[in-house]
């Protein structure tokens, strides 16, 4: 992990405040979520102060704090798949899973995170599982769903 | 080049390049403002200023808008007022209700703004953001409920300070002016310097009160109080309640805190005048020794704690000696209480500066030892206020006193260093004393005309020529030094750094004041005292010939000198 961070500061050697959000969304796919750990080390390394960073990573929702789900769901929740019901699968996602937007549950396997237009407004409703699209989506459908995942992961009785 | 603008029907002249609203405030027209700050780039972040030009569509910002040739202006048609109405209304939305319990209460933007644009009732009813607030730190205390989002702390954080210790959390309407990783100040790069708090307009950032602590202390029978008031702080004094030249202000000062239940009230300036004379013997084997780079004071701990976060490679040249509040608070707690047969620990030991940093000096550990604090509470000239109106004291009727023996007078230079390039002068004219090994005076400490860019002067003491710098602000300390290490200069012996503007005459603790004319108001108080001083440097000031008559190496006997030394060390906070 240590020497891809490395590799990753490589591909930033004049050290510019303009790399900074490049920089950060390259550690997250690697790492997949901003540490303390790894801000300050990107904050020594490009000269600027940790809490610029923070600030900066916060203002934009595709950077997140803490590690994600086994399995991250993202819903979309643009004007399409908004009237066509995002809103109830949001409920119903957050009384199964009983996480929020933006959380992940205790067992480290579901996350959730709501995110604008994904661009496939035709199939609303739809959400992505770990780059995976599943299209539209009824309320019986999203629960056979999280059932198949929790299936394979052998955690139903 | 000149341009013509019209106003309210009304022909005025402004230049090119001017901002609407620069052009504006000069001709008399009052635009109420929040985020705008002069000497900054303008943000437009509050809207206040909008005004009405005709043949735009929507409201400008006039803070960030230029003039132009022939533009049409209106400042207060129906449709301005309305919506600066609305705007301080949707502020208050998002506000606590509680003025009366608030410490900006009278000294309040907000509340002035609200008071202006004639607000009588809450328009606008909603869900307030959740917030939470920081005690964490020993000097800035943070309520985000209050905070309007001006960014003014921000900016003097990043832009004059360098610290960054606040900024911008999240967006929209869950921003909030937040430390890194919302974890608080206390552990934050924060230098406490409380320029943050200078500039905030309501009581977003106020400072962790001691006012309580002195109370409690002073209402104890077994707790003996002490001040010690900074020069600075009676000068401070002396411009809020405008005090005419030539009246003893720490004396009157000292008057009221007696009646306060002072046990002891002591002049901070004596301390003053013991640290010069040592920070010069330090300068002197400074450069005998040949030390690398120059040596840099050490008396404002906000530019202390700087150093110690982000330049830790300048440690071993800062002075390593106590602060003026530190020394006396050790003197009193040591040798007064010796003397006097008292127990340290009823000693109670309040410093009144101008400064927040202060706070935070008396809490470093360093400055504690078994239990027993150099100095135990720290009143701000703000909170000093508080407490004498809570005692209900009117300065004006209140005669004249002396402070007390021992440490009851100061020279010149305990007021002359409230500004900037006064401690440097102060610490040239003791290496003198000590270079030359004369006690007779024959150099004259000059000015540079233009302090703005020159901050520096030269000294010939016998065949050898040394160099005095000064600066203020950590933006301004930063600079210089980057300067002369890129330039590879040596001449530079001595560099005098305050983190605040103007040195303490700005600083943090002091009333709050907008713009430079209470700093200067402050400078101006101080050189009038400076003038009648019959003491004009330290070494004249006979109480401290008899102290070092009395302790040749400056240092009192039988004292452990982990009472009197400075030390500094490395931190790495977020920063």
């Amino acid at each position: 992990m240590e020497s891809d961070f490395q590799q990753v500061f490589e591909q930033f050697p004049n050290k510019r405040r303009e790399d900074l959000i490049p920089l950060l969304q390259h550690i997250q796919d690697i790492h997949g979520f901003l540490s303390e750990e790894i801000i300050k080390k990107v904050g020594t390394y490009l000269d600027i102060s940790v809490n610029k960073i923070y600030g900066v990573a916060t203002f934009y929702d595709n950077f997140r704090f803490g590690p994600v789900g086994k399995y991250h769901i993202r819903l979309c929740h643009g004007t399409a798949c908004h009237v066509s019901g995002a809103g109830t699968l949001l409920k119903e996602l957050e009384k199964i899973l009983r996480i929020k937007d933006g959380e992940t549950d205790k067992q480290g396997l579901f996350s959730l995170e709501v995110v604008s237009c994904i661009g496939a407004c035709g199939l609303a409703p739809l959400l992505e599982i770990n780059e995976q699209y599943y299209t539209n989506i009824t309320l019986e459908s999203l629960k056979e769903l999280l059932v198949s995942f929790r299936e394979k992961e052998n955690l139903l009785p | 080049m000149e341009i013509q603008i019209d106003v309210n029907a009304k022909q005025i002249s402004a230049v090119e390049g001017e901002t609407l609203l620069t052009v504006l405030r000069k001709h008399g027209f009052k635009i109420p403002t929040m985020c705008h700050m002069n000497r900054f780039s303008p943000t437009g972040a509050c809207r206040l200023c909008v005004v009405e030009v005709e043949g735009k569509r929507d409201l400008i910002t006039s803070c960030s808008y230029p003039v132009e040739q022939g533009m049409k202006v209106r400042t207060n048609s129906q449709r301005v007022m309305r919506a600066r109405k609305s705007l301080v209304e949707l502020l208050l939305s998002n506000h606590p209700d509680d003025c009366l319990y608030c410490v900006r209460n009278g000294h309040c933007e907000l509340q002035w703004l609200a008071e202006e644009m004639n607000v009588k009732e809450r328009k606008y009813f909603g869900e307030k953001n959740a917030t939470y607030p920081d005690y964490s730190s020993t000097s800035v205390a943070r309520d985000p409920a209050k905070c309007v989002l001006c960014s003014r702390c921000v900016r003097i954080c990043e832009e004059v300070q360098l610290v960054t210790a606040i900024d911008f959390i999240s967006r929209g309407n869950q921003t909030k002016v937040n430390s890194a990783f919302n974890q608080g100040l206390n552990v934050s790069s924060c230098i406490h310097c409380g320029q943050c708090i200078q500039v905030c307009p309501t009581a977003a950032l106020t400072d962790i009160s001691h006012v309580e602590k002195v109370q409690a202390a002073l209402g104890n029978p077994r707790q003996k109080v002490v001040f010690l008031i900074n020069p600075g702080a009676s000068a401070s004094m002396a411009v809020e309640l405008k005090w005419k030249p030539g009246e003893n202000l720490g004396g009157r000062l000292a008057a009221a805190l007696r009646s306060c239940g002072a046990f002891r009230v002591f002049d901070m300036g004596y301390a003053t005048d013991l640290h010069i004379v040592e920070e010069a013997r330090m300068l002197a084997t400074h450069i005998r020794a040949g030390k690398p780079g120059p040596m840099l004071s050490s008396c404002c701990p906000a530019w202390v704690r700087y150093v110690e976060e982000f330049r830790s490679d300048l440690l071993d040249n800062l002075a390593p000696v106590k602060s003026s509040q530190q020394f006396l608070g050790t003197l009193v707690k040591t040798v007064y209480a010796h003397e006097n047969k008292l127990d340290a620990d009823t000693i109670f030991t309040v410093g009144v500066t101008p400064c927040v940093a202060n706070k935070y000096e008396a809490s470093r550990e360093e400055n504690t030892h078994r239990g027993i604090s150099e100095v135990d509470a720290v009143l701000t000239v703000r909170e000093l206020f508080h407490l004498l109106r809570a005692y209900g004291l009117e300065m004006k009727q209140i005669d004249e006193e002396l402070m007390d023996e021992p440490f009851a007078t100061s020279s010149a230079f305990a007021y002359k260093v409230n500004y900037t390039g006064g401690k440097a002068e102060a610490v040239a004219r003791e290496l003198f004393r000590i270079w030359a090994d004369s006690d007779k005076e024959t150099f004259k400490f000059n000015l540079p005309k233009n302090q703005a860019i020159k901050r520096e002067t030269r000294v010939k003491i016998g065949e050898r020529e040394f160099g005095f710098a000064w600066v203020s602000s950590i933006e301004e300390a930063d600079s210089y030094l980057r300067e002369i290490a890129e330039e590879g200069r040596d001449d530079i012996h001595y560099i005098e750094v305050m983190a605040c503007l103007g040195g303490c005459a700005g600083g943090g603790g002091q009333p709050i004041s907008r713009g430079f004319e209470k700093p200067l108001a402050r400078k101006r108080i101080c050189q009038d005292v400076e003038k009648g001083h019959s003491a004009k440097s330290a070494w004249e000031h006979a109480d401290i010939r008899a102290y070092y008559n009395k302790n040749k190496t400056g240092r009192p006997a039988g004292q452990a000198d982990e009472w009197l030394e400075a030390r500094f060390r490395e931190r790495t906070d977020l920063k």
